[in-house]
């Protein structure tokens, strides 16, 4: 993976955990949905996407920056992710998670076809 | 997630709780003007290198022909290898300056090629400097260029005001003592919010000291582990200027002490001088072994005390830019070499010779100048650094807000006079300072090239733009000086690559066309910077349309932990 593709997918899969995490909340989910009330289960579903788009998150930035320098750059993604989802969500939420779970899941893919392709044969 | 703050039982957590409030509020304030313009600096300072380039355009065609002849001449032209080099620039040093301390040899670029060049301190102890030729081993005079140079500082300007306010070290311990206190102000920032999980993605726009508490939150909240790492990096980076007991126990304090302190941190082991005459060995050997060692090809040799029986030859690498993203530090390999061959020390690329305390020092410099992971990294450090600049600035126009409707009096009859000083600061430190460095941008492309000290001047402007703001925001009302000033930060963002056009004849276009990412670059953030100071007039035009204020808050949304 080289650097940009590296970062495109840091980013999509730290801002569509982050979304996760956001629609989990009840003041958050009744912008997108109109409905207060998020059934425990659906919030846990969320907030277990969420881990695991954020864990692919920071599994790109080790794969592309090491394990020293891709923390940092984990951290830095999910701060950027996290504004993104602020900003969005106050203006637009329903396209600020219509955004995250089409960027999730294609960076999702994406991830796991890299992940395929450079596990030894 | 639910907060994760013990439950408020009694008076001592709000008392505690309160403490914090007082604290962040008061360290904020005071701070919050130096803090906001460290910051913005800062982050313009992680481009460093593109604004010099845009500030240098007479250097842009020279670049271009040197990075066409070295795409040009490998295929053709013979290129002298670096053992042939080497000998030269010893050869030359040993004839011209024998009796010099230091021999410093930088004998080709990553590839082998380009210049050859050598460096010795002079008698006033600068660096001094000559160019050979690569093949003749004759000294090449250093060409006066055909353009006049642009007297400039360039983007070492943010660099230097970032840390020093241009104020040498007294500079530097107002800046440390500042970030001292941001760790404070986090800190009790952090305490006193309630509801920092359930407030964790909240903004909300359009209502007023609301929205700006909101934004103050998030920003601080969410960019919060890189506002702690930059601040500690930042203190740790300098900390022997301002806390020099344990330079001071070792060396004592007299005046060589810095240079002593300097010169055995750089080179240990170093022996002094023994007087007996030994001639410097051919230095060929050496690098091809530090190759060997180090796996770098070789950017400079270092002889120190050389024709001296305590001789040391020291060879650095160069680094790998890809390598570069992958690590901590950004320490090239180097290996010492005593002049029998002997190795005296040994650092591999992004390693250190001398222990683990000096590596965690590298790497928290290496981490202050995002040094590391190439320019998604740098463009990461650029955004943190903004939303900490927003941090400053919006606490600081919080507490205003909080106060314009309803005076909390602190500062008994006088608490009017304080309060319009305060919103005046608050003006010319956040819109004022912004103002102020586009202005420094304008002023390198509309200065003459010919006036003495141009460097100077460009600074000269930058500060005096930036004392005419002040001046503005106090004699005009804050809210017409606000207006005012986001509108002229607005258009002189926008007009930028207008004046560059009309002045150099470059234009974004044709820096696209031609890749010059840095130019455009430049540009295009300034561009983007105008628009965000457009919009924010925008807003105050519209927020002054309303009557009143808007000052309850949602009704659903409950009482939300207010902070001063």
């Amino acid at each position: 993976m080289n650097l940009q593709l590296s970062t495109a997918l840091a980013l999509t899969l730290a801002y569509a955990g982050m979304a996760g995490l956001c629609m989990a909340m009840e003041r958050h989910h009744e912008q997108v949905t109109g409905r207060r009330d998020v059934s425990i289960r659906l919030r846990w579903v969320l907030r277990l996407s969420a881990g695991v788009l954020l864990l692919a998150s920071l599994r790109v930035c080790i794969d592309g920056w090491g394990s020293g320098v891709g923390w940092v750059a984990w951290l830095g993604y999910l701060t950027t992710g996290a504004l993104l989802v602020v900003g969005l969500w106050a203006w637009r939420p329903r396209l600020a998670m219509g955004i995250a779970v089409t960027g999730g899941a294609c960076s999702l893919l994406v991830f796991v076809l890299a992940c395929q392709s450079s596990a030894p044969a | 997630m639910r907060a994760t703050h013990t439950p408020d039982t009694g008076a001592a957590t709000g008392g505690l709780r309160q403490a914090m409030a007082w604290l962040h509020t008061w360290c904020g304030l005071w701070f919050s003007w130096l803090l906001f313009a460290v910051f913005l600096t800062g982050s313009l300072a992680v481009f460093e290198e593109p604004i010099t380039h845009w500030m240098t355009p007479e250097q842009h065609a020279e670049e271009a022909a040197e990075e066409a002849a070295r795409a040009s001449l490998p295929a053709t032209a013979p290129v002298a290898g670096r053992a042939q080099r080497l000998a030269h620039a010893s050869d030359y040093m040993t004839q011209h300056h024998r009796s010099k301390d230091m021999w410093e040899i930088w004998p080709a670029d990553a590839e082998g090629g380009g210049e050859l060049k050598v460096y010795w301190f002079d008698e006033q102890h600068l660096y001094a400097q000559a160019k050979l030729d690569a093949n003749t081993g004759a000294p090449q005079p250093l060409l006066p260029p055909k353009v006049p140079a642009r007297g400039t500082l360039g983007g070492q300007h943010f660099v230097d005001f970032h840390y020093n306010l241009h104020g040498g070290t007294l500079g530097l311990w107002i800046v440390a003592i500042a970030a001292m206190v941001m760790l404070l102000a986090l800190l009790s920032g952090v305490i006193t919010h309630k509801r920092i999980f359930k407030d964790f993605f909240t903004f909300r726009p359009k209502k007023g000291q609301r929205s700006w508490l909101d934004a103050h939150n998030a920003v601080a909240v969410l960019s919060l582990p890189f506002q702690f790492m930059i601040a500690y990096t930042g203190i740790v980076f300098t900390a022997t200027t301002y806390l020099p007991a344990g330079v001071w126990a070792h060396y004592g304090n007299d005046a060589g002490v810095h240079l002593r302190y300097t010169t055995e941190l750089t080179t240990p082991g170093l022996q002094p001088r023994s007087g007996r005459p030994l001639a410097v060995p051919a230095l060929e050997p050496f690098a091809a072994q530090a190759v060997a060692l180090t796996g770098q090809p070789v950017r400079a040799v270092v002889v120190d005390h050389p024709g001296d029986a305590s001789m040391r030859i020291s060879v650095y690498g160069w680094n790998d830019p890809k390598g570069l993203v992958r690590r901590m530090s950004d320490a090239t390999g180097m290996v010492a070499f005593a002049p029998d061959g002997r190795v005296l020390q040994l650092r591999l690329p992004g390693g250190s010779a001398d222990g683990s305390a000096s590596f965690v020092s590298q790497v928290m410099s290496n981490l202050h100048m995002a040094g590391l992971g190439g320019w998604p990294m740098k463009w990461l450090f650029f955004l943190c650094g903004l939303a900490g600049t927003a941090m400053m600035g919006t606490g600081a126009v919080l507490f205003m807000v909080k106060r314009r409707n309803k005076s909390l009096r602190e500062f008994g009859g006088r608490t009017a006079q304080v309060y319009r000083c305060i919103e005046a600061l608050n003006i010319a430190a956040i819109t004022g300072l912004a103002v102020a460095c586009i202005a420094y941008l304008w002023a390198n492309r509309l200065l003459p090239l010919m006036i003495d000290q141009r460097a100077s001047w460009e600074l000269r402007v930058f500060f005096g733009v930036w004392l005419v703001t002040l001046v503005h925001a106090w004699l005009r009302p804050p809210r017409a000086a606000w207006r005012v000033q986001l509108w002229t930060l607005a258009t002189a963002c926008l007009l930028l690559p207008l004046l560059n056009g009309l002045t150099t004849g470059d234009h974004l276009v044709a820096e696209m066309a031609r890749g010059d990412w840095e130019s455009a670059g430049v540009e295009l953030t300034s561009m983007a910077f105008g628009l965000l100071a457009g919009w924010g007039a925008l807003l105050l035009l519209r927020t002054g349309k309303a009557v009143q204020p808007r000052r309850t808050a949602h009704p659903s949304l409950g009482s939300a932990g207010e902070r001063p």
